[in-house]
């Protein structure tokens, strides 16, 4: 009585709503972008970023006619998040018009804490 | 590629030691390895470049192992294939494959016995794994607090939703060093 293991069933990769920048694209596409723009400073390896990936793809969809939200991967981007001080993943930056108006650390994992978080500095 | 590809997470000091010790019983006297063991990185596109259909959020969550035919093992079936895939582990991992009337007993201990390993990775010593799970979350206190104790420090709390890396502390790490 021996069964064939199996395997991982066929799936399709996940969708993503959130760009990825780099230390290069950061200038054309935050810096110098209109309107505001939500940067996640975040790393894959983070558990808490990966807690709060799917609620943020949520807040992206939701936010997409008002709002720019963009990702950078700090294992990879260190000089770019240590020039913001990032000081943990994750932690979200909000740009209006290229100016950094308000910053969001470990915001809480559900969504309507972070649609709170990156509307909130908007509003005021 | 030839050998099936054991994907680890890095960042996690129990992972790195199990995977050191499957890379070292994957060789054999000629140098050739029955197994790739690779971290999981950083960048997603090289890892869809292995199979379209690896995510990494995916692949930081549970133990994933590639095949040469292009399929995925997940979980405690991945570490069933490794165990088979081992020259000194071999000898026992037919017993995954026994199975009465569908029902896989030993399959299913390893799968428990995986997940248990899984969740208390915290308390050796995980930044990745995040907050532990509930039953494991008493344990952990209790082995950061003894830890704590041990080195004369007084941070012995749990930060709540803050973790991970943090690019300053390499960059002063790199410049002290």
């Amino acid at each position: 009585m021996i069964a064939k293991p199996r395997d991982r069933p066929q799936r399709r990769p996940r969708e993503d709503g959130i760009r990825t920048v780099t230390g290069s694209s950061f200038t054309p596409l935050v810096l110098e972008g209109k309107g505001p723009i939500v940067v996640e400073f975040m790393s894959y390896g983070c558990a808490h970023c990966r807690v709060i990936e799917p609620l943020l793809q949520q807040v992206a969809e939701i936010v997409k006619s008002g709002e720019t939200i963009f990702r950078v991967n700090v294992a990879i981007e260190q000089e770019l998040a240590a020039s913001y001080e990032i000081e943990g993943t994750p932690t979200l930056l909000m740009f209006l018009d290229g100016k950094e108006v308000g910053r969001s650390e470990g915001p809480t994992p559900t969504s309507a804490g972070l649609l709170r978080a990156v509307t909130q500095p908007f509003e005021s | 590629m030839n050998a099936p590809i054991l994907l680890f997470n890095d960042e996690c000091g129990v992972c790195r030691r199990i995977a050191h010790w499957v890379q070292t019983s994957a060789k054999n006297n000629s140098g050739d390895t029955s197994l790739i063991v690779r971290p999981i990185g950083d960048d997603p596109a090289a890892l869809r470049s292995l199979s379209p259909e690896l995510d990494i959020w995916d692949a930081y969550e549970t133990i994933h192992l590639l095949m040469p035919d292009g399929s995925m093992k997940v979980g405690g079936e991945a570490v069933a294939q490794v165990l088979r895939t081992l020259r000194n582990t071999r000898w026992f991992a037919w017993s995954f494959d026994v199975s009465i009337f569908g029902f896989r007993p030993f399959q299913t201990i390893l799968n428990g016995a995986y997940t248990i390993l899984a969740d208390v990775r915290p308390i050796f010593g995980c930044e990745s794994c995040g907050t532990p799970s509930a039953w494991i979350r008493p344990i952990a206190w209790i082995a950061k607090w003894a830890k704590a104790v041990s080195r004369k420090t007084r941070h012995i709390g749990i930060k709540p939703h803050f973790t991970s890396r943090s690019p300053r502390a390499s960059t002063a790490a790199t410049s002290r060093s």
